[in-house]
C-alpha cells in the first residue's frame, strides 16, 4: 500500500523574501506565531528551549517544533506548521472520507470529494485541507471554480509527505 | 549446537523461537485513547492493551499497513515494540532530560510528552531524518536535536538521562542474528556502552538518574556494563518496578555485585529480548 504513494509536489510556496513565515501565515489566519529562525528554518520554540540552546556551543537541527524554510527565495511550510494555523483559520476546505487517501496519496481534488469550503472560491487561492474531523490533511491550490466543475483543487502538500519521507 | 543458545542455557534461558507483535503507544497530547480505538475499529483494526504499559497496546487484528492509515499521518499514535516502550516508563522523565542515542524518536517522544524539556543527541546522519520527522507527525513542542556523536557533548548538566544504547540486538527482532554476530561484536559495543554511561555521568545532576538500557540479550552490553558503572563511576542500582525478571549476578563465571539484581532483564517471549538498569548519581 505504501510503495504506491505518489511523489509529493515540491513543498515550496511562493511568499516575500522578508518575513515570508508571517505572509504565509496571514493567508489563513490572524494568529500570531512566535517563531525563531536558525539558518534557514523556523522553529515554534518555548524561551526555555532557547535558553537551553544558547548554553550549547554546536547548532542544533531542531529547536522546538520546524514550521518550515525558506527555499530558493521561498517559503515552505512544514505539516505541523498547517496543524497549528488550521486550528484558527477560516480559509479551508472540508473534504469527504472518499477524498482522504486519494489526497494523501498526492492527487488532485475533485468536486465529488468536497464537503464544504469557508472564504475564498477563486481560482489561484490556497486552502487548507481538511477531514470530517477538521484534522488538517495538507495544502491545496484552487484551480477550477467550483462552478466550473471537473478538478478543483490541486495537491500543494499533504500528510502522506511522512510515509514519503520513511520511505526514502 | 548453536554457541549463543548454549551461552543462554548457560545463562538460564532455554532458546525458543520468537515473532515480534506488532505495538504501539497512543500519544494522549493529540488524542484520548478510546477515540483512537473507535476511529481504528471501523478500519478493522483491533488494539488490546499491553498489561504492563502505560499507553501501549499490541495490534491484534488489520487489513492493512497501520503506518498508512490518516491516524498514524495526524500522529495520534507511534509503532514501537512492546518492550521498547518500557525504557522511558521506568525513567519516569521529569525537568530537563538527555536522549543520548534519540533515533528513530519514540522514545524522545515518549519522553517529550512527560518532561519539561528533552535535548535529543543522533551520531548517525542518515538516521536523524527519521528523528525530525516522526518529532513533527506527533506535535512535539519542547525537544532540541543535535547531529553529534553524545560522548562529544558538553554545556548543560541534566535531572534524568535514557541511554538507549547502540547493540547487538537479538535473535527475536533478526531472524539471521545469530549469523551476523559474534562474542568480539558484543566486546567493541561494551566498549561503546561504557564511554557513553561515563558521559551520562559527567552530564548528569547530582542525585540525578540515568536508565540504560539495550535490546541485547548478551550480559557483556548489560550486567557486565552494570557492574562496571557501580565499581569504576560510583553510580547505585535503582529498583524497577517494571516488567521482567531480576539482573543476573553470576555470568559464566563470574560474580557480579549483587545491585545488578534491580536490573530488569527481558528474554524474548511476548515481546523481544531487552534490558534496562535505572542508576542514580
Amino acid at each position: 500500500m505504501q510503495k504506491n504513494l505518489a511523489k509529493p509536489n515540491p513543498r515550496i510556496l511562493h511568499g516575500e523574501t522578508k518575513k515570508m513565515i508571517q505572509t504565509f501565515i496571514q493567508k489563513f489566519t490572524q494568529e500570531k506565531i512566535e517563531y525563531t529562525k536558525i539558518g534557514s528554518k523556523y522553529f515554534l520554540a518555548t524561551k526555555s528551549l532557547i535558553q537551553i540552546k544558547d548554553k550549547i556551543k554546536i547548532t542544533p537541527l531542531l529547536v522546538g517544533l520546524y514550521l518550515g524554510e525558506e527555499k530558493e527565495g521561498k517559503f515552505a511550510p512544514s505539516l505541523a506548521l498547517l496543524e497549528i494555523i488550521a486550528k484558527t483559520s477560516t480559509n479551508k476546505v472540508f473534504i469527504k472520507d472518499i477524498g482522504e487517501m486519494d489526497f494523501i496519496y498526492g492527487k488532485k481534488l475533485r468536486s465529488r470529494h468536497i464537503l464544504k469550503i469557508e472564504g475564498e472560491t477563486k481560482v489561484g487561492f490556497l486552502k487548507l485541507i481538511q477531514n470530517e474531523h477538521d484534522e488538517n490533511l495538507g495544502l491545496g491550490k484552487i484551480s477550477k471554480e467550483i462552478k466550473e466543475g471537473g478538478t478543483i483543487i490541486k495537491n500543494k502538500m499533504d500528510r502522506g509527505d511522512f510515509l514519503r519521507r520513511e520511505m526514502d | 549446537m548453536n554457541p549463543f543458545i548454549e551461552r543462554y542455557s548457560q545463562l538460564g534461558w532455554d532458546y525458543t523461537e520468537t515473532k515480534m507483535r506488532e505495538s504501539l503507544w497512543v500519544n494522549t497530547s493529540k488524542i484520548r485513547v478510546e477515540e483512537l480505538k473507535a476511529r481504528l475499529e471501523k478500519k478493522r483494526i483491533i488494539l488490546k492493551k499491553i498489561p504492563f504499559l502505560e499507553k501501549g497496546f499490541l495490534v491484534e487484528s488489520k487489513r492493512f499497513s497501520l503506518s498508512s492509515t490518516q491516524e498514524y499521518l495526524q500522529g495520534f499514535f507511534h509503532m514501537q515494540e512492546a518492550a521498547s516502550q518500557l525504557p522511558v516508563q521506568a525513567l519516569q522523565p521529569k525537568g530537563l532530560v538527555l536522549d543520548m542515542c534519540a533515533a528513530p524518536g519514540g522514545k524522545t517522544a515518549q519522553i517529550a510528552l512527560q518532561a519539561e524539556a528533552v535535548v535529543a543527541l543522533e551520531s548517525q546522519q542518515k538516521r536523524m531524518q527519521a528523528l525530525l520527522n516522526n518529532l513533527e507527525r506527533l506535535g512535539i513542542k519542547n525537544c532540541i536535536a543535535y547531529n553529534i556523536d553524545a560522548r562529544k557533548f558538553e554545556g548543560v548538566e541534566f535531572d534524568k538521562i535514557l541511554l538507549d544504547a547502540p547493540c547487538s540486538g537479538n535473535c527475536a527482532k533478526d531472524r539471521r542474528w545469530f549469523s551476523k554476530q559474534t562474542i568480539s561484536n558484543f566486546e567493541k559495543n561494551s566498549k561503546i556502552q561504557k564511554e557513553l554511561l561515563s558521559t551520562a555521568y559527567d552530564l548528569l545532576k547530582e542525585g540525578g538518574e540515568i536508565l540504560y538500557s539495550t535490546c541485547s540479550l548478551e550480559p557483556e552490553e548489560n550486567e557486565l556494563v552494570v557492574d562496571w558503572a557501580i565499581k569504576n563511576l560510583g553510580l547505585k542500582t535503582m529498583k524497577l518496578d517494571s516488567y521482567g525478571s531480576e539482573g543476573l549476578t553470576q555470568i559464566f563465571n563470574k560474580k557480579l555485585s549483587e545491585e545488578i539484581k534491580l536490573c530488569k532483564r527481558i528474554w524474548p517471549s511476548q515481546t523481544q529480548g531487552f534490558f534496562m538498569a535505572k542508576l542514580k548519581k
